[in-house]
């Protein structure tokens, strides 16, 4: 009935550098949390065979003996064992009870119960109130339930707290994840930049190292003013996410004949209207790439051109 | 880059500048000229003074997103108000020469600007 082995597990794991979660409980678990409630008792002039039969009927090993709720003494299953020896089985309790048993307070803390265990040897403690009522009876068995049955259930209460937060933060990435999408017009080169431009933002809000931030702003930028130059017009979508942005420019058409000429620096098609405006100088595509830590052109002539791009992003370093 | 930084206030007479918009208290950390904003995106580093005749808005964007500073301007154009209203906003800041490309380059090489 007795399982011991656990507060020894207890006492031995303090070894002094890590508390473990049943050395916090038996300083917060008092007597009152771990002790049978409502001993069964007798009375002083109820006979020690009739305790006997009480500790059969209730598998119990220590009988109280009260009158009033007040407590004058205990029967032990040793004091039973001698009264047969003897043959005084028939006498009253109170004639052969130890008298004015030591007690337990029922607000003490489990780790100083343990301690009067170890000081009387006793088997059980009678346990009072502080109005010196007999509130219960406590073994050393009661003590390691008590921390088994607590540590279960603080185990269960850091699964469900887990599963909270794994919860939280799914919902967080998802209000973290924004997305921006924009129809670009053939020509409109007034509006170029304007997604890079709020990508920029929202990516330093984040924080997110200036780098990173830098080369998702040029991809966007690049993709976007290649559909105005070079399409009849598309959209630009980017997904920012807290770990990539992931850049998708579709357009409707013409397509790029060659993309592997296209992806080569200084290869232009740009008209002058766009050269005079800076565009043209064929370096847009290889530098997207260079930018990119994923970056795929697919394209077909009559039917348009896809350009995917992701950028990995990280946190800037804070000089701490 | 450069050996040392330079004030853009030694600009204004240097290259006979003008302020078009932002302030003259910042710092440019070396120089780079291109009127090609592809080839800038490309090439150049943070803090520059970027020389270009290029005057579209777009050289606000590429500005801004290469965190370049400062713009100079040649042979004497000038960006519209909307475009330099914009450039405020971004914090760039806007000057402009009569000078060539070539020429404001070399005078900023001569001064020690690497
Ligand atoms: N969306 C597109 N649709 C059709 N052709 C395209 C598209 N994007 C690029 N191309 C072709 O690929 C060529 C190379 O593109 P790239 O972006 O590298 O240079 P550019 O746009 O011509 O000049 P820059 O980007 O340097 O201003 C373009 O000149 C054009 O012929
Ligand atoms: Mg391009």
């Amino acid at each position: 009935m007795d399982n011991t082995p656990v507060l020894e597990w207890i006492a031995n794991a303090s070894d002094g550098r890590k508390v473990t979660l049943a050395q916090l409980l038996v300083y917060e678990l008092r007597v009152r949390d771990a002790m049978h409630k409502d001993p069964v008792t007798a009375r002083p002039s109820d006979s020690l065979r009739s305790i006997q039969n009480l500790m059969k009927t209730h598998r119990i090993s220590g009988v109280p003996i009260t009158q009033d709720a007040q407590l004058l003494g205990i029967i032990s299953i040793e004091d039973i064992i001698n009264a047969l020896d003897k043959g005084h089985i028939n006498e009253p309790s109170d004639k052969w009870m130890t008298s004015t048993p030591v007690t337990l307070r029922d607000h003490y803390t489990l780790v100083r119960a343990v301690a009067e265990f170890d000081r009387h040897g006793f088997g059980r403690f009678p346990v009072l109130d502080a109005c010196e009522r007999l509130v219960g009876i406590i073994t050393r068995g009661d003590i390691s339930n008590a921390l088994v049955h607590h540590l279960e259930k603080r185990a269960e209460e850091a699964v469900a707290h887990e599963a909270v937060l794994v919860a939280e933060r799914q919902a967080d990435e998802k209000v973290q994840r924004v997305v921006l999408r924009t129809p670009i017009k053939s020509g409109d080169f007034d509006s170029a930049g304007r997604v890079s431009q709020r990508m920029r933002e929202v990516l330093r809000e984040r924080g997110i190292d200036p780098d990173a931030r830098r080369r998702a702003a040029i991809v966007a930028y690049e993709a976007e003013t290649n559909i105005i130059i070079h399409s009849i017009g598309g959209e630009l979508r980017a997904v920012i996410e807290m770990e990539r942005v992931t850049i998708d420019a579709i357009d409707q058409g013409p397509g790029i004949e060659k993309v592997e000429l296209a992806m080569e620096e200084g290869w232009s098609t740009a008209g002058p209207m766009a050269r005079q405006l800076g565009f043209g100088a064929g370096m847009g595509l290889p530098n997207m790439k260079k930018c990119s830590d994923r970056f795929e052109v697919r394209s077909e002539l009559g039917i348009g051109t896809h350009l995917h791009a992701e950028i990995d992003l990280k946190k800037a370093e804070s000089k701490t | 880059m450069s050996t040392r930084p330079m004030k853009i206030q030694q600009l204004l007479e240097l290259l006979q500048a003008e302020l078009l918009t932002g302030s003259a208290d910042g710092q440019i950390h070396g120089c780079y000229v291109g009127d090609l904003l592809s080839d800038v995106l490309a090439s150049a580093k943070p803090d520059v003074l970027w020389i270009t005749i290029q005057v579209h808005r777009n050289v606000v964007s590429v500005a801004s997103m290469k965190d370049i500073s400062a713009v100079l301007i040649t042979r004497g154009r000038k960006q519209d108000p909307q475009t330099l209203a914009e450039a405020e906003g971004a914090g760039v800041t806007v000057l402009s020469t009569p000078l060539s490309a070539y020429e404001a380059a070399g005078r900023l090489w001569e001064v020690g600007l690497r």
